[in-house]
């Protein structure tokens, strides 16, 4: 599929027809912005370097894309993707196991405190 | 649209329409650092406001209703808040008022270790003592986050597959953010070591890197990229 915009513009949604690699032809600074807060929370300055913040961003984003292709062959033996694969690849690193596993009990409460909100607001509404 | 703004605009903003704090909190800040007040009451509020994740806690700060409480909630709601970089829908910003009291309670009773009161009051006692630098920097962690969009949009792209749920965004930008904590804080230790100071230059990321990819930190791949 030829696609000129491809090739410069943002990453599109790759359909299967692209190899992966395409993929990678993706505007710069995609998480700069973010990037610059974060290296600045970690301890870097508090302008931290743009030739830093583009070298750290193509890390992240190799690591991100080495993580997910491991991640899919683990989840290739059992049919599809799932958190589970990605959380099986980080066990051995502890503190990064503790945090994904409170990540996912927090997004479990919130959702079930929106779930209740909701119930309350319904009884609210017929109340009223 | 909140999630493209700058985060720290956004808390500027915030700041400046959202209510001061209840005089109770206010006064255990206050007393505690007396030439921070002004930062200190500011990141009080701040640490709360995240556009990015869960904007119904993040206006908590706007919430004057729980004064002798308010700091504590305030940290596990930073804890949730900041590092949390997986936001819910921005649709449940219109439940932020009466759902934040309701997130206060779920936090109080239900929350995991990091409840325990003896961890809560250390929390406490090391951050009622930083300096107004220490707290900026202390608000960029916590709040900082990667775009969970654009994480999605990078993970449908290796992938492949449209099905990326929720869940998996937010472990993988949780992921991805301690990643780059490792690379940031091994590079500072590189500088340290090469007695450099300054802002962090590409040649000690890069040393960082070699380093954490010899310490097996770093998935390896098994077959060589060739084509980029």
């Amino acid at each position: 599929m030829s696609n000129p915009s491809t090739g410069a513009s943002s990453k599109s949604k790759v359909g299967s027809s692209q190899p992966s690699e395409t993929s990678f032809k993706r505007k710069r600074g995609v998480f700069q912005k973010d990037l610059q807060h974060m290296m600045y929370g970690f301890g870097d300055d508090s302008n931290p370097l743009p030739e830093t913040v583009a070298l750290v961003e193509d890390i992240v984003v190799e690591y991100v894309t080495d993580l997910a292709y491991k991640a899919q062959d683990i989840g290739s033996k059992r049919g599809k993707l799932s958190v589970e694969d990605f959380l099986y690849l980080i066990r051995k690193d502890t503190p990064k196991l503790n945090r994904c596993t409170e990540l996912l009990s927090m997004q479990e409460e919130l959702k079930q405190a929106r779930k209740a909100f909701e119930v309350d607001e319904e009884k609210l509404g017929t109340l009223e | 649209m909140k999630q493209s703004k700058d985060p720290f605009e956004a808390a500027l903003e915030e700041q400046e329409e959202s209510p001061p704090d209840s005089p109770v909190g206010e006064d255990e800040l206050n007393s505690q650092a007396p030439n921070e007040t002004q930062n200190q009451t500011d990141g009080g509020q701040n640490i709360l406001v995240d556009d990015d994740d869960y904007d119904d806690i993040g206006s908590n700060s706007k919430n004057p209703s729980h004064p002798s409480s308010s700091l504590t909630p305030k940290l596990h709601s930073t804890s949730i808040n900041a590092n949390v970089a997986a936001a819910v829908t921005n649709k449940n910003k219109e439940y932020d008022d009466d759902e934040e009291e309701e997130n206060v309670e779920v936090e109080l009773s239900k929350f995991p270790s990091s409840a325990d009161p003896a961890k809560m009051a250390k929390m406490q006692t090391i951050l009622s003592q930083f300096t107004e630098d220490q707290m900026s920097r202390y608000e960029s962690f916590r709040r900082s986050a990667l775009q969970k969009s654009n994480m999605r949009r990078l993970l449908v792209s290796i992938t492949g597959s449209q099905k990326i749920s929720l869940p998996m965004t937010i472990v993988v930008c949780g992921i991805a953010k301690m990643f780059v904590g490792e690379l940031v804080e091994k590079a500072r230790m590189v500088m340290t070591e090469r007695k450099e100071s300054g802002p962090i230059r590409p040649c000690h990321i890069r040393e960082a890197y070699r380093r954490l990819k010899f310490e097996g930190k770093v998935p390896k791949r098994s077959v060589q990229r060739l084509f980029r």
